[in-house]
C-alpha cells in the first residue's frame, strides 16, 4: 500500500476522535432548555430503583411514589442541581438500595473487580496451558 | 371415573418414581456385572417411565380443560372464562405444573434415546459409526432416570400438582395471572424447558462417558446434536421471553437484567461455550475434560437458576411461583446432583487426559479463549445476581445491582468475544508454523479495522445521550464481525482455499500429525448464520439503546406530537371488552411529518382491568417495522379526556430478535443429521483408530 494512503488511513480515526472529544464535552455541559432537563430526568430515573414496585426503575414504574420522585428529580434539575447531588439526595432518603449502580467502596470491591479478576485468571491459565503444550505436548 | 383422574395422575407420578428408581438401580447393576439381560431391560423400563409421566401430565391437562376446581393447582391458576389455549398453557403457567412439564420433557428425550439403544444392539458391526456401546446408553438412561426420580420426589413432597381442595370445592377458579395471558406463555416456557432438558441430557451423557472412563469419537458425535438442540431451544427461550416482555409489560424495555432473566441467560452463556468446546473436541480429539465439565456446569447452572426463580429469595419483576420451603428442597437437589457429578468428575477425569499439540496462534487457542470469556461472562452475571443476597447475608446492608452494572461488565466482555469471533473462522486448525495464508488474512484485516474504528467513532458522535463509549464498542463490534464474516466467505469460496488446504495437509504429514479434519460445509454454513445473527442482534441492541427517541406527555383527543419524522395524533378513546378484561384504549394514528394527511398506521395502547381479580395492566401499542418500531404506552388518567402517554421511536428494534432467529437457524442447521456428517464421522473414526493408540478402552 502507498505510504501516503496508509498515513491518511491512520489519520482518519485520529481526526474523527479529535472532532469527537469537544462534541462530547459540549453534550455533557449544563443543559439550557427544559427539553434537555426532561431527557436528563429520564436518564436519572432509569438508574434509580422504585422504592415500591418490585425491581423496576423509577422510569418504568407506574407506582404513585415513582411519579412523585420523577417530578422531584425534574424540579431539582431545574434548581440547578447535578446528577450526583440528586442521586445522593435519593440515597439519603431511601438508602443504598435505590441505586441500580452500586456505590464503589470496600464492600463492593468483589462485585466490581470480580469479573476482571476472573478474566485475567481464565485467560492467563488458558495461555499458560497453550504455551506449555507447544513445547511439551502434555495436558 | 373422570372425577378420579387427579388421583390417577398422582398415582402415576408415584409409579414413575418407583420405576425410575428400579430402572436406574437395575441398569447400573447390570452394567457393573456385565449382565446383558439387565442392561437390555433399561430401554423398556425407561419407556414405561415416559408413559406414566406422560399420562400423568395428560390428567393434569384434562383437569384444566374440564375446570376441575377441586384440584388446588387448577383452582389457583385457571378460570372457567379462560380461552381453551390458555387453559392448556396454564398447565406450565406456574411452579407445580411447569415442574411436571419439565419431568415430562426429560422422559420424552430419554424415550427417544431408548430407541437408539436398540439400534446400537442390532448393529453388530463394531466398525460402523452407527454402532454405539450399549453400556454407554444404559448408563445415560440410568442417570436420566435418577434425575427424574429426584425431580419427582421434589414434586410429590413439596409441590404436588394434584393436591385437592376437599371438601370445600371453590365454584370458580382464581384467574391465570393476567400478565401470562398471552401467546408468549404458549411459546416461551416450553422452549426454555426443552432447552433445560437438553442440558439435562448433556449432563447425563457426560456422566455416562465419565463413568465409562472414555469419551470416544462416537460418543462425541452422538452428543453433538443434543448440545446443539439444547442451545437452539435455550436461545429461543431467551429470545421469546425478551420479545414477550417487550410487547406485554408496557415499559418499552427488552432486557432488564432481572434475576429471572439472568437465571435463563447464564445457562445460555455456558451452553454457547459448550457448543464451541464440543467443536474443539470433535476436531482435535482433545479438550474432552473441558467439554465434559461444561456439560456438568450448564446443567448445574440451570438448576441454580430454577432455585433462584422458584424460591423467591430475589425480588423480580417476573414474579413467578415463589415459596421459600421449595427453595430449600431445590437447593438439596442441586447439592446432591452437582456434588455427585463433581465427585465422579474428580475420580474419573484422569482416564480422559489426552495429548494435543497446537500452536499459540491457531483456531484452537482462539476457541479456547472464547470459551473462557463466555464462562467468565456467565460467572460475572451470576456474581451480580447473587451479590445483593450475599451482601445482605453478611449484614453489610442492602443494595441493588441493576442494568448499569451489568452493562458495564457485559458490554466489554461481548466486545472481546466479538473480536475473537471475527478472527477465529479465518484461522486454520492446528497450524504448526505461522502460515503465510493465515498471515495474509490477518494482516489484511488491519486496514478494515481502522476504517471500522473511524466509522464507529463517527457513529458514536450521533448519540442522543451522553455516554457513548458503549456505542463505540457496539458499532465497532458489529462492523468488525460483518467484515470478518465477509472475508471468511471470500477465503472459503476462492481458489486460494483449495491450494492452501493441500499445502496444510503436506505440512502436517511432514510434522507427523493427524491429517486435518475437514470442516464440514454444513458446520461452516451454520457458523455463518449464527455469527451473522449475533451481529444483527448487536446492531439492534446498540441502535435501540442509543438512538431511541422518547417523549412523555399529556395527550387527549385531537392532540398531536411530532417525533423522529412522524406525527402521532391522538384520535379517540374507546372502551374495549373481552372475555377476561375491560380496557380503555387510545386510538393513535401515525402520520408522516412531511404530509400529515397521510396515515401510515394506528397504534392502540390499552389500560386493561381484569374481571377476575381487578388487576390493572398497561398493554403497549406497537407498530412493528423492519427499520423502526413505534411504541406507545398509556399511563394514568390526568383529566376527563387526557392520559399520560409515552411515545418511543425505536430504530432497528426488531433486529434484536431477527438476530436471535438467525442464531437458532444456524444451530438447527448444525444439528440437522445428514449422510455427509455420518460419513465424516466414519472417516474420523478410522483416522482416530489408525493414528492414535486406542487409549479409551470401554469398561
Amino acid at each position: 500500500m502507498n505510504p501516503i494512503l496508509r498515513f491518511l488511513v491512520l489519520l482518519l480515526p485520529i481526526t474523527l476522535c479529535g472532532i469527537g472529544i469537544p462534541c462530547l464535552s459540549v453534550a455533557q455541559a449544563q443543559p439550557i432548555s427544559s427539553l434537555s432537563y426532561q431527557q436528563q430526568a429520564i436518564d436519572i430515573s432509569k438508574v434509580l430503583r422504585c422504592p415500591m414496585a418490585t425491581n423496576q426503575s423509577l422510569f418504568e414504574s407506574q407506582a404513585p411514589i415513582a411519579h412523585e420522585l420523577k417530578a422531584q428529580i425534574f424540579s431539582m434539575l431545574e434548581q440547578g442541581q447535578s446528577q450526583d447531588e440528586i442521586i445522593d439526595f435519593m440515597v439519603q432518603r431511601y438508602g443504598q438500595k435505590i441505586r441500580y449502580q452500586p456505590e464503589f467502596k470496600a464492600s463492593t470491591f468483589a462485585l466490581w473487580f470480580g469479573p476482571l479478576l476472573l478474566l485475567v485468571l481464565g485467560v492467563g491459565l488458558c495461555l499458560a496451558l497453550v504455551t506449555r503444550r507447544k513445547t511439551q505436548t502434555t495436558i | 371415573m373422570t372425577t378420579m383422574l387427579p388421583e390417577i395422575g398422582h398415582i402415576l407420578l408415584i409409579i414413575s418414581s418407583v420405576l425410575a428408581l428400579f430402572s436406574a438401580a437395575l441398569t447400573l447393576i447390570g452394567v457393573k456385572q456385565n449382565n446383558a439381560y439387565l442392561v437390555g431391560l433399561s430401554p423398556t423400563l425407561f419407556r414405561a417411565i415416559f408413559t406414566s409421566v406422560f399420562v400423568s401430565l395428560l390428567c393434569l391437562i384434562y383437569c384444566f380443560i374440564t375446570d376441575d376446581f377441586s384440584v388446588a393447582y387448577v383452582a389457583n391458576h385457571s378460570n372457567s372464562q379462560l380461552a381453551l389455549g390458555y387453559k392448556v398453557a396454564a398447565v406450565w403457567g406456574s411452579h407445580e405444573g411447569s415442574m411436571l412439564f419439565w419431568i415430562f420433557a426429560i422422559a420424552l428425550w430419554g424415550a427417544i434415546i431408548s430407541y437408539h439403544i436398540k439400534m446400537a444392539d442390532c448393529t453388530q458391526d463394531k466398525a460402523s459409526d452407527k454402532y454405539q456401546d450399549a453400556q454407554y446408553f444404559a448408563r445415560l438412561l440410568a442417570i436420566l432416570a435418577l434425575v427424574i426420580l429426584g425431580f419427582n420426589l421434589f414434586l410429590l413432597f413439596t409441590s404436588n400438582p394434584f393436591a385437592r381442595l376437599l371438601p370445600n370445592i371453590p365454584i370458580e377458579g382464581r384467574d391465570l395471572n393476567p400478565i401470562l395471558q398471552d401467546i408468549g406463555l404458549i411459546l416461551h416456557p416450553p422452549m426454555l424447558f426443552l432447552g433445560y432438558v437438553g442440558l439435562t441430557v448433556c449432563f447425563a451423557a457426560a456422566l455416562a462417558s465419565l463413568l465409562g472412563g472414555g469419551f470416544n469419537t462416537r460418543q462425541i458425535n452422538y452428543l453433538r446434536p443434543w448440545v446443539l438442540l439444547a442451545w437452539v431451544f435455550l436461545t429461543g427461550g431467551n429470545a421469546f421471553g425478551s420479545w414477550w416482555a417487550y410487547n406485554e409489560l408496557g415499559w418499552g424495555g427488552w432486557w432488564f437484567w432481572d434475576p429471572v432473566e439472568n437465571a435463563s441467560f447464564i445457562p445460555w452463556l455456558v451452553a454457547t461455550a459448550l457448543v464451541h468446546s464440543l467443536i474443539l473436541t470433535q476436531h482435535t480429539h482433545g479438550f474432552k475434560l473441558t467439554t465434559l465439565l461444561l456439560c456438568l456446569l450448564a446443567f448445574s447452572l440451570s438448576l441454580l437458576g430454577s432455585f433462584l426463580v422458584r424460591s423467591g429469595i430475589v425480588q423480580s419483576v417476573h414474579a413467578f411461583a415463589a415459596d421459600p420451603t421449595r427453595g430449600m428442597s431445590i437447593l438439596c437437589l442441586l447439592v446432591i446432583f452437582v456434588g455427585a457429578a463433581l465427585l465422579i468428575f474428580a475420580l474419573k477425569a484422569h482416564h480422559l487426559k489426552q495429548d494435543v499439540t497446537f500452536a499459540l496462534f491457531s483456531k484452537e487457542t482462539l476457541l479456547l479463549l472464547g470459551i473462557v470469556i463466555l464462562v467468565v461472562a456467565a460467572f460475572s452475571v451470576l456474581l451480580g445476581t447473587f451479590y445483593p443476597l450475599i451482601y445482605e447475608l453478611l449484614d453489610l446492608g442492602t443494595l441493588s445491582v441493576g442494568a448499569p452494572y451489568f452493562n458495564a461488565i457485559f458490554v466489554p466482555l461481548t466486545f472481546l468475544l466479538v473480536l475473537l469471533m471475527g478472527i477465529a473462522p479465518l484461522v486454520q486448525w492446528q497450524i504448526v508454523q505461522w502460515q503465510n495464508a493465515s498471515k495474509t488474512r490477518i494482516t489484511s484485516l488491519l486496514i478494515p479495522s481502522l476504517v471500522i474504528l473511524a466509522v464507529a467513532g463517527r457513529v458514536s458522535l450521533q448519540a442522543a445521550s451522553g455516554s457513548s463509549l458503549f456505542l463505540l464498542l457496539g458499532t465497532a463490534a458489529a462492523l468488525w464481525l460483518l467484515v470478518c464474516l465477509l472475508l471468511t466467505i471470500l477465503a472459503a469460496s476462492g481458489l486460494g482455499r483449495r491450494i492452501y488446504t493441500r499445502q496444510l495437509t503436506q505440512n502436517r504429514s511432514e510434522h507427523g500429525l493427524n491429517p486435518p479434519v475437514k470442516s464440514s460445509k454444513q458446520g461452516f454454513i451454520a457458523m455463518l448464520f449464527a455469527h451473522f445473527g449475533v451481529a444483527i442482534t448487536i446492531i439492534g441492541a446498540t441502535s435501540v439503546s442509543f438512538f431511541e427517541q422518547e417523549a412523555l406527555l399529556r395527550m387527549g383527543p385531537g392532540q398531536g406530537k411530532p417525533l423522529a419524522g412522524y406525527v402521532l395524533v391522538y384520535e379517540s378513546t374507546e372502551n374495549v371488552e373481552t372475555n377476561s378484561f375491560t380496557a380503555i384504549q387510545a386510538n393513535i394514528s401515525i402520520r408522516d411529518a412531511a404530509n400529515d394527511e397521510v396515515i401510515l398506521g394506528y397504534v392502540r395502547p390499552q389500560r386493561q382491568t381484569f374481571k377476575s381479580n381487578g388487576m390493572e395492566m398497561s398493554h403497549a401499542g406497537i407498530d412493528h417495522g423492519l427499520w423502526r418500531d413505534i411504541y406507545v404506552s398509556m399511563g394514568l388518567q390526568l383529566s376527563d379526556s387526557e392520559y399520560l402517554i409515552r411515545i418511543s421511536y425505536k430504530p432497528l428494534a426488531s433486529w434484536i430478535w431477527l438476530g436471535a432467529l438467525l442464531m437458532m437457524l444456524g444451530g438447527a442447521i448444525a444439528a440437522w443429521p445428514t449422510r455427509h456428517f455420518s460419513y465424516q464421522a466414519d472417516l474420523t473414526t478410522l483416522v482416530n483408530l489408525s493414528h492414535h493408540k486406542p487409549q479409551e478402552t470401554l469398561a
